[in-house]
């Protein structure tokens, strides 16, 4: 699942229509297009509305999987060309100081840039990094959801020193990025990979919600059978979460010390075959 | 190797900084005030950055030189340990740094000198009496040389401090910067094994078990003073075989009188340390076994460690006089 954000709509309108985001509604005051396993929210501009935005996507998952992010849009540089596009490695909020570090794990031929976050547009351009408007309160809040890893921030560079906002139109947005769109598929695989590896290491056993189904296990109980459930799916993979006779056990904890004697007398083997993604 | 250095505003001028940025001149250079600021955020994934690490270097400003904990050691009562670097090249799923750090980005502290200092206060609170400094706690101690020239600063410092005596516990092959210098009375040069299965299963991106012995052949010849440790030792089924192998491999090729010291500990981590690293590899056949509690120390069940022990220990001193031997307790 991927969750992109957006500030606005001339911004979304490709990546809407590459992605066949056809799937439209309205949220609050906020456009949602989905297909499959991505949504993309357009959030309007500025870092609060992005911080609304993306809690709004963060709270319509009622999964416990969790999602990749990214927010796409147009910055400003001060000598980087138009046209150029960057990766965060450094999002810094203007207003309070506070910096975030997206880790950069890709091997993408994108450079990876500092942005500032200001809360007014920027036309002086003081420092050499991009100007948003919207990453720290996207990422503020879109780190509290998912490992920083898997929230990132991509710009196009729209405007610098020599060709100032003010010539920005909607479809010079559009056009920005639109011709970035390959480099935001790249980026939107790799991150797409990475988190379906993140929930596939965490996935739980598809046999734990029939035990739980069977008999009342508190919630000190319940932890100890999702451990024991772990431990079933490495070293029992072929087999379901069951045991003979354990139908006729009077409650969870008699089940839980059938199901732990029975893993404990296993000798595992740390050479054991486990799925190839397991590093 | 780094396509991001992230470097603290404190050392951005020092040299060794300007060093280590020269040799990666694609590296995008990201200033920051505090390294924890990218090393301690609470939601990052340790395992995905495993994938692709990047270095943040740093000023190590206090705690520099920390007492080992009990039972890390050989034999002597001043045992030290300090580093200069936080987290390793290599991948061992059994890393107790993996429970330990959040992220998997390698922390240089660049201040050596500042270490050394630390080092020579250390002394002085000693009364002339022998201490020992181990370096390989929180890292591999020479797998990073190429970048941190950790050993080409250390061993002349201590080649002047007959009295410190530093161990270097490593699995790297990188041995150049010890080939190129006389050999130290007091340094130790220790090498990390477990068996070949084991090493193939768990030891990821580590130098295999042969290129470590030839490393080890080279530098005992050399004439440096090496130590072999076996810690953790890890369960297998037929551990006996696998453990027999090993030593036997490693005992008839290295010279038994030269070595300094060999020691051994079961496979053993602080609670908290497993539970983070359960969470991380939910999916390892390492952590699916059978443990037990002992004390918030997560260790196989004291029956088979005492088995293991028993075994290895026997074994071991069918090569080597005991005197060499140390084992490493549960609580260290
Ligand atoms: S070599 Fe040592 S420090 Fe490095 S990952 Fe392996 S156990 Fe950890």
């Amino acid at each position: 699942m991927i969750n992109l954000v957006v500030a606005l709509p001339a911004e979304a309108r490709p990546l809407i229509e590459f992605y066949r985001l056809t799937e439209k509604t309205t949220i609050g005051s906020f456009r949602v297009y989905r297909h499959q396993d991505m949504s993309l929210v357009i959030s309007g501009p500025g870092k609060i509305a992005a911080a609304a935005a993306t809690a709004l996507l963060a709270g319509n998952n009622t999964s416990a999987k969790q999602a990749a992010w990214l927010n796409v849009g147009v910055a400003g540089h001060a000598t980087y060309a138009i046209g150029k596009s960057l990766l965060a490695h450094r999002i810094t909020d203007q207003a309070t100081g506070q910096s975030w570090y997206p880790p950069q794990l890709f091997d993408l031929t994108t450079t990876t840039a500092c942005l500032l976050t200001v809360d007014a547009p920027e036309n002086s351009y003081h420092q050499e990094v991009a100007y948003d408007m919207e990453a720290s309160g996207f990422y503020a809040v879109a780190g509290r959801f998912s490992s920083h890893e898997l929230v990132q921030c991509f710009k196009v560079v729209s405007d610098n020193r020599e060709q100032s906002a003010a010539t920005l139109t909607a479809a010079s947005c559009s056009r920005l990025v639109t011709e970035k769109l390959d480099e935001i598929e790249q980026l939107v695989g790799a991150l797409l990979a990475m988190v379906q590896d993140y929930n596939s290491w965490h996935a739980p056993h598809a046999g734990l919600e029939q035990l739980a189904s069977h008999w009342h296990f508190t919630v000190s109980q319940q932890h100890q059978l999702a451990e024991l459930a772990r431990r079933w799916k490495v070293l029992m993979p072929q087999q379901p979460l069951w045991l003979e006779g354990l139908e006729k056990k009077r409650n969870a904890s008699a089940v839980l010390h059938c199901l732990r004697q029975q893993l404990d007398s296993l000798t595992p083997a740390v050479t054991q075959e486990t799925p190839a993604s397991r590093v | 190797m780094f396509s991001i250095i992230y470097v603290e505003q404190q050392v951005a001028e020092h040299p060794r900084t300007q060093a280590i940025c020269a040799r990666f001149p694609k590296a995008a250079r990201v200033s920051c005030d505090r390294y924890g600021e990218i090393f301690n955020p609470n939601a990052q994934d340790f395992r995905l950055q495993k994938r692709r690490p990047s270095l943040i270097l740093a000023h190590k400003h206090h705690r520099r030189v920390l007492e080992a904990p009990h039972g890390y050691g050989l034999g002597g009562h001043r045992n030290y340990y300090f580093s200069h670097l936080l987290n390793c090249l290599y991948d061992c799923r059994y890393c107790f740094l993996q429970g330990m750090y959040r992220s998997a980005h390698y922390v240089l502290y660049v201040n050596y000198e500042d270490f050394g200092t630390d080092i020579d206060t250390t002394l002085a609170t000693a009364d002339n009496k022998p201490c020992w400094f181990f370096s390989g706690y929180d890292c591999d101690s020479l797998a990073m040389e190429p970048v941190s020239a950790f050993v080409q600063y250390f061993l002349p410092f201590f080649s002047r401090r007959p009295l410190a005596h530093i161990e270097l516990r490593t699995k790297s092959t990188q041995i150049r910067t010890l080939l190129k210098q006389t050999p130290l009375d007091n340094a130790v040069i220790a090498f990390s094994f477990t068996p070949e299965e084991v090493y193939r299963a768990l030891e990821h991106k580590v130098p295999t078990v042969e290129r470590r012995l030839q490393a080890m052949l080279q530098l005992q010849q050399a004439g440096w003073q090496l130590g072999l440790r076996f810690d953790p030792l890890i369960y297998q089924p037929d551990y006996q075989v696998q453990y027999r192998t090993l030593f036997r491999k490693l005992f008839s090729q290295l010279n038994s009188q030269q070595l300094h010291s060999v020691s051994l500990g079961t496979f053993r981590l602080p609670r908290g340390f497993f539970r983070n690293i359960v969470q991380l590899y939910p999916d390892e056949p390492l952590f699916a076994g059978t443990f037990s509690d002992t004390q918030g120390m997560i260790s196989y069940p004291q029956p088979l460690e005492q088995e293991m022990t028993e075994f290895c220990t026997r074994e071991i001193l069918q090569h080597i006089p005991e005197s060499l031997l140390y084992p490493c307790t549960l609580a260290s």
